[in-house]
């Protein structure tokens, strides 16, 4: 059942729309990511539910109730500003009690709930510091923190780890999510990281220019993107130009495996394979032989980029410890029909 | 190694000669003139004596100078920050052409001399200035207001109010405006919003501002001179008065040695009273 609704939500700001049509069911206790490059429209759809960006247009519906021309301060919703926000001339106990002192909660309630809401955040020996006394990742879990301790119905999250380096930003994303499902809080998060969007939500909305594309889990959307803008958005993805004939796709003089598709005969089309769904093989054993141009090692994983008569095709393979094919090597490739899917090459950009 | 250590020290002669020839040494005459004896018919003559500082602080009539520079100054200083600070905020949220145009037309007076602006208001105030007119010809009647403290304070706030709006809206210009908006999303109304979260980060810009207001208002000398007229005389006033119409310089010198003394006292104690809070919670 849905609990927070948008409805043909747009905002114009003068000629320029920035959110277009937007439809969006929400249900309770959901982790849901807005993800799409910068200047889609992301943080004006959050304003708007949140109050502070008047639509032009539409409705937003909260537990049955219609909030679209509500102050933001009667919304009562949580949000977590890309800046933090938090106020620079409070301790951590008072920024976070703020919230509920305009609900008028006595002193003794008040310090009980900062204290627990702190415990959640790991931050209780940090609450008579002052903002600028803690670090990046400290100050986020302040600011997630006074926005969870008012128990708002939902929390808004605007690029909440964008400012932090990048092996913090993998810790908070687990944080964020720990503390998300502790609570319980329909969340509604924005960001243009993929690989943040994909690993916490429950669901991901991909925005392009201030239109929604696609509404899936997260495996879906790397599975299934709708667009190719979106397959090429959302992880690595090959997308190999073929020609559809006789029901199959044919690049190079060769078939390739794939889904079915209906497209009509001699249309241009993309074949998509991600990554690490090719097996390379010895040569001549495969669909085609390629050589290995360069390969990069990633960790947990190796990068090959070989060149066969279809193109150059990213291959990935984990990384078993052991050393494995070397630069210059011919090799062949294979994939199932099943990991293959055929866009038309006009389908969007 | 010794002209490396001498460097920092050349650098800054430059500043301290000036600082030495145009404000230290003309002061310490000053004290010292201020201790001379002077007698009406023979001038100034040598000899040391603390009758005039004796006299300033017990004549009723210097104290009651010194409390209508003081109270004055203090109005202006209040009324540039109950003015000043909401229209730095105002100016702080506008957009683009419009900020740059009303920053210009704050400012702007500060480009025209200060006694031509006391004239100025002189002939907007006077019994038959523009406002007079007006009144009589709206069948009001006409209203005294030159050469009184209000048109002194009226023109002390237009003179002032440049130095209070500048200082506070550098402070609001550093102000994260998604802050306030965090105040709203959980529950404060606009009022309070402003009331719990900028304006105490703005305080600091609201105390220099204070500061300089306060200054510039006890010290004032074209404003009450021209628009307090004869009777109505303020600090500065006073001190040109014994200077060049009594001629007795060392008095002058003692009133003046006062008022700096007491100026520097009133300012210091409140920086202290408001930084100090400000201070720790803003560092
Ligand atoms: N107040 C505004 N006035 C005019 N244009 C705006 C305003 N706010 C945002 N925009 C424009 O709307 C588009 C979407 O902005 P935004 O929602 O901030 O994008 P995102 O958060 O996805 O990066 C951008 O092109 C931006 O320039
Ligand atoms: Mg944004």
């Amino acid at each position: 059942m849905a609990f927070l609704t948008l409805q043909s939500l747009s905002k114009a700001f003068g000629d320029f729309t920035a959110v277009r049509d937007v439809d969006l069911s929400v249900a309770k206790g959901e982790f849901v990511s807005l993800l799409g490059p910068s200047g889609c429209g992301k943080t004006t759809t959050l304003q708007m539910i949140a109050g502070l960006v008047e639509p032009t247009k539409g409705t937003i519906t909260l537990d049955g109730r219609d909030i679209t021309h509500e102050k933001p301060n009667r919304r009562g919703l949580g949000i977590v500003f890309q800046s933090y926000a938090l106020f620079p001339h409070m301790t951590v106990a008072d920024n976070v009690a703020f919230g509920l002192e305009m609900r008028k909660i006595g002193k003794a309630e008040r310090e009980r709930r900062v204290k627990e809401i702190l415990g959640l955040v790991h931050l209780a020996p940090f609450a008579e510091r002052y903002p600028r006394q803690l670090s990046g990742g400290q100050r986020q879990r302040v600011a997630i923190a006074r926005a969870l301790v008012i128990e708002p119905p939902v929390l808004l999250l605007d690029e909440p780890l964008s400012n932090l380096d990048a092996k913090l930003r993998e810790e908070m994303q687990f944080e964020l999510r720990r503390i998300q499902r502790s609570v319980g809080t329909t969340t509604i998060m924005v960001t243009h990281d993929q690989a943040e969007a994909l690993s916490i939500s429950d669901r991901v909305v991909v925005m392009e220019q201030g239109r929604m594309t696609q509404i899936d889990a997260p495996y879906r959307l790397y599975e299934r993107p709708a667009t190719a803008f979106i397959s090429s958005f959302v992880g690595k993805m090959n997308r190999i130009d073929a020609v559809w004939r006789g029901g199959r796709a044919e690049a190079a003089g060769l078939a390739l495996p794939s889904e079915a598709a209906s497209l009509s005969e001699g249309v241009a089309a993309h074949v998509a394979v991600r990554p690490e769904k090719i097996v390379l093989g010895a040569p001549g054993q495969g669909l085609f032989d390629g050589t290995v141009s360069s390969r990069f090692f990633l960790g947990s994983y190796w990068l090959f980029n070989v060149e066969t008569p279809v193109g150059t095709v990213i291959v990935s393979l984990p990384n078993q410890g052991a050393e494995p094919v070397a630069e210059g090597a011919t090799v062949s490739l294979r994939w199932q029909p099943e990991s293959a899917a055929v866009i038309a090459a006009g389908a969007a950009a | 190694m010794k002209s490396r250590a001498l460097t920092p020290w050349l650098l800054v002669s430059p500043a301290t000669l000036l600082f030495l020839g145009l404000v230290v040494l003309p002061l310490i005459l000053t004290v010292i003139l201020s201790f001379h004896v002077y007698d009406h018919s023979t001038g100034i003559k040598d000899g040391f004596t603390v009758a005039h500082y004796v006299r300033v602080l017990t004549d009723d009539y210097y104290l009651t100078i010194f409390w209508r520079t003081l109270r004055l100054a203090a109005l202006t200083t209040l009324i540039c920050v109950l003015i000043g600070a909401p229209e730095a905020y105002v100016l702080s949220r506008m957009g683009d052409p419009w900020r740059s145009i009303f920053l210009l037309v704050i400012i702007g007076p500060l480009l025209v001399s200060v006694v031509v602006r006391a004239f100025g208001w002189s002939m907007l105030l006077g019994s038959t200035g523009l406002l007079n007119q007006t009144l009589r010809a709206l069948g009001l009647d006409p209203v005294r207001l030159l050469y009184t403290e209000t048109a002194i304070v009226i023109a002390l706030v237009h003179v002032m109010l440049p130095f209070m709006v500048i200082p506070v809206w550098t402070a609001l210009q550093k102000l994260d405006p998604a802050v306030e908006a965090a105040a709203w999303s959980l529950g404060a109304s606009r009022f309070t919003a402003l009331r719990r979260v900028v304006l105490p980060q703005v305080s600091l810009g609201m105390l220099s501002g204070s500061l300089i207001v306060f200054g510039l208002s006890a010290s004032a000398f074209a404003i009450p001179g021209l628009l307090g007229g004869r009777r109505l005389k303020m600090a500065a006033t006073l001190v040109y008065d014994e200077y060049m119409s009594e001629l007795n310089w060392p008095l002058g010198a003692a009133i003046a040695i006062i008022v700096l003394a007491a100026n520097l006292v009133i300012m210091l104690g409140y920086n202290r009273l408001v930084e100090t809070r400000a201070r720790r919670a803003l560092g």
